[in-house]
């Protein structure tokens, strides 16, 4: 098990995708899908730290957890903003339409949950806990587990 | 890495190379150097991102930016995205709104 606990701001983004990719590079995955790991968490460290605590109005950490267990890479994000269910906002429709036109709210969830083989949220304690899940040996049809 | 942006505006056609790592404490930057290429009116607008190794929906934002502030009439071109890149445009449906190149190739730019 590997943490590190990084302040909540933009600035910390750099840190958390490096600590992914070496966590990642450690598991033995592949550079296509550390890619697609680190890309995941940066969405949503992003979102923690502007809708969970700068537009809150709050100061607070980022704790990212990095465990191998089963076969399976699991970095969770934990954070301390007010309660925020990546789930509950609605997936983007319009992908086709052009980009003048497009509703951006909400990518950032859409592609963190695209990218990884299992995305999950629970709120425990008091925190937000954002759970991403990479087999180590990809075995179904999902983009995540394509080359 | 540290995300950087440079650009020029030549004939009409504004280049800006983007370098690094594009994610939302970078985006800002990335926005201000397209308000400053949109200042000078370009016919065309070419983004070389061969040397961006990384691209968070943030820098999605800014190619949403780019093409409303160009409007319509001014044609918006994305050369050399590395593959794990072009997967973030694609499969947000991106694609379609600006044109991928692999290469640039100004003689043909130009002339398009």
């Amino acid at each position: 098990m590997a943490s590190l606990t990084v302040s909540g701001a933009l600035t910390s983004l750099d840190e958390i995708r490096a600590f992914v990719n070496e966590q990642a590079t450690k598991a033995g995955l592949d550079e296509r899908r550390t890619y697609r790991l680190s890309l995941a968490v940066d969405e949503i460290a992003t979102n923690i730290i502007n809708y969970g605590y700068v537009s809150a109005g709050m100061d607070g950490d980022v704790r990212i957890v990095a465990t191998e267990d089963n076969g399976d890479l699991v970095i969770v994000l934990e954070d301390s903003s007010p309660p925020f269910d990546p789930f509950s906002h609605a997936r983007p429709e319009d992908l086709d339409a052009p980009l003048e036109e497009r509703d951006i709210g909400g990518l950032g969830i859409f592609l963190a949950s695209q990218n990884v083989d299992e995305f999950r949220y629970e709120h425990v304690g008091g925190s937000n806990r954002n759970i991403f899940v990479m087999h180590k040996q990809p075995s179904d049809g999902s983009l995540a587990s394509q080359p | 890495m540290a995300f950087t942006v440079t650009s020029e505006t030549k004939d009409g056609i504004a280049i800006l190379t983007l370098e690094g790592e594009l994610d939302a404490a970078a985006a800002n930057d990335f926005r201000a150097a397209v308000e400053e290429a949109a200042d000078g009116d370009p016919r065309r607008m070419v983004l070389i991102i061969q040397a961006l190794t990384f691209m968070a929906s943030a820098g999605l934002r800014v190619l949403v930016f780019t093409k409303q502030k160009m409007g319509s009439g001014v044609d918006l071109y994305v050369v050399g995205a590395h593959d794990a890149v072009l997967e973030t445009i694609t499969m947000t449906g991106f694609h379609h709104s600006v044109i991928m190149l692999d290469e640039y190739d100004a003689a043909e730019i130009e002339s398009m």
